[in-house]
């Protein structure tokens, strides 16, 4: 099968990763339909936003919620978009297509998406799977020499822990926790609005201003102590300079000693890391679960001694907040921690932690097991949607 | 206000100060964290723009030309098969999928490390507990602000 006839769609909450499986690189765009207060003509999907100028109180219509695929109408409009000729122009009834769908994904959403791929697009064969097998598959051709993986993916809705045994998922250790992206960005917009400046209806300024100045903590207590510090003394205040979308584009760091001329700030100090502390300790604002390290090492504790070794030397970190600075090293150091002694601890980054999965997708329609793997439409014409329930391993 | 003046309006004010519940107080963080959840803490800006004649709906483009194609008939059947609320689903797929593993059982245990106490005004770690609410203060300063912002003021 030519690569050029597949394509390769991870649909993310928050981003979709997708294109061509002989493309180098994906094209990511917002999964939303979205409106601007500055621009009423019409709505702006997907990367189309690129086009707006001025996103301040950028209103939001996900297809996604919690995860899981709610809102079809909207995600009909994103992947029109994405297969139309303003992106790839995918001629759908000769392509093959590698979907992605959450773990343990509702059954009723893997029939839509089924019906919906089969019968209202009329795609020639389809196969769905979770973005974290598309990366494992990718770690063990990378790494043939290792014979386990967890998979860590955290997203935008959520943190998903899948362990991999020999290539093949564990379904029954699979776990989540509920924090992702989207509740650090919300918290964080809480927390100025409380603190300085009302920032409710600016999710798309905060997200940035997360991605500028956040980073995860490698000494909570440690950094505390320094954050409460005099502004002189204290290396993590800093000035955020807002956007005003006319002269400043994108928000930025300034240092604190730096004179501005009366552009809007928000200055930042704990929030910087205690924001992200949320995904390792999630009761810091109630949410009874484990964090992220004390997850790994309860995942991998689920095992016999001799398969927890080579878990705790392939542990790879996947999704858009795995990108936080520092966040690689926190989980390497809270999981040598709590890990037994004899146990080799290895964390693996993604080299690209957004885009993993799609590579991963890529990768995957080389291998000469693939075409077994998909359900063509004449398949499922003929067996309906148990077929795909039966194959696709989600 | 000479002192005792104001000791007794302080005393007033503790006593006329509502006392939350343990049941309101989970309410009240579960609605915290729901809120976590939200897409929009506003209204669609474009929700008034359907009446006006002049502004071109989203499906035509400015020289009125349809740009996006219009949702087929099947499309609007599948729509209506398929439209469901996540409670929807959930409740549905415990039916599907009785047995773990399943959405419930995915879900981490809680963790086995002592909660951390932050204040609700600075952030930083803390030691006091607002005696109204139950929120948490590092300060004399932080308890003030507290209870003339968030302490009593939104009801659960
Ligand atoms: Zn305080
Ligand atoms: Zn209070």
């Amino acid at each position: 099968m030519a690569a050029k006839h597949i394509f390769v769609l991870d649909n993310g909450g928050f981003n979709i990763k997708a294109g061509f499986a002989n493309n180098s690189e994906p094209r990511v765009m917002p999964n939303a339909v979205m409106k601007a207060k500055s621009e009423r003509r019409r709505p702006f999907i997907g990367d189309q936003l690129d086009e707006c100028r001025d996103v301040s109180g950028l209103y939001y219509i996900l297809p996604v919620q919690k995860g899981y695929l709610i809102n079809w109408d909207t995600q009909k409009d994103v992947w029109d978009y994405l297969m139309g000729k303003d992106c790839f122009n995918v001629h759908i009834n000769t392509m093959s297509l590698v979907l992605t769908q959450p773990y343990l994904n509702f059954q009723s959403v893997q029939e839509g998406l089924c019906e919906y791929w089969f019968e209202e697009m009329e795609c020639e064969s389809l196969l769905t799977i979770n973005p974290g097998t598309l990366s494992a598959y990718k770690y063990g051709k990378e790494n043939p020499s290792e014979l386990c993986c967890l998979v860590v993916d955290c997203g935008y809705s959520f943190t998903h822990l899948i362990p991999y045994v020999q290539g093949k998922k564990i379904t029954e250790f699979v776990h989540r926790i509920e924090i992702g992206g989207k509740m650090l960005t919300n918290h964080l917009k809480d927390i100025i609005s409380y603190r300085q400046l009302n920032v409710m209806d600016e999710t798309y300024v905060i997200n940035q201003l997360k991605e500028d100045t956040c980073f995860v903590s490698t000494d909570f207590n440690g950094d505390m102590a320094i954050a409460q510090k005099k502004a002189k003394e204290n290396p993590y205040v800093v000035d955020y300079v807002l956007p005003d979308f006319t002269t400043i584009r994108r928000g930025y760091m300034r240092p604190k000693d730096e004179a501005g001329s009366g552009e809007q700030v928000i200055r930042m100090n704990n929030e910087r890391f205690a924001v992200p502390e949320l995904l390792f300790h999630p009761s810091d604002i109630g949410i009874q679960q484990m964090g992220i390290s004390e997850a790994i090492v309860y995942v991998i504790e689920q095992f016999p001694s001799e398969v927890q070794y080579h878990l705790y030397k392939n542990v790879l970190l996947i999704g858009g907040s795995c990108s936080l600075p520092n966040f690689k090293e926190r989980v390497e150091k809270d999981v040598r921690t709590m890990a037994p002694a004899e146990c080799e601890v290895r964390i693996n980054l993604a080299s690209n932690p957004v885009t993993d999965a799609w590579r991963g997708g890529c990768v995957l329609t080389k291998d000469p097991q693939f075409s077994s793997q998909l359900v063509t439409r004449r398949e499922y014409e003929e067996h309906g949607f148990s077929l795909c329930l039966q194959r696709f391993d989600v | 206000m000479n002192s005792s003046q104001r000791e007794s309006a302080r005393q007033k004010d503790a006593n006329s100060r509502r006392v939350l519940d343990e049941a309101a107080r989970r309410r009240r963080a579960r609605k915290a964290l729901e809120a976590l959840e939200q897409d929009n803490f506003h209204d669609d800006p474009h929700a008034n723009l359907v009446l006006s004649k002049k502004i071109p709906k989203f499906e035509e483009s400015l020289d009125g030309k349809q740009t996006r194609r219009r949702k087929s008939k099947n499309f609007e059947i599948f729509k209506q098969r398929f439209r469901k609320s996540f409670a929807q689903l959930l409740e549905e797929e415990q039916m599907n999928r009785p047995e773990p593993p399943n959405y419930v059982s995915a879900q981490v245990p809680p963790s086995k490390f002592p909660e951390r106490h932050f204040c609700a005004v600075c952030g930083f770690i803390c030691n006091y507990t607002c005696l109204s609410c139950g929120a948490r203060y590092c300060s004399v300063k932080c308890l003030g602000t507290h209870q003339d912002t968030r302490c009593l003021k939104w009801t659960a």
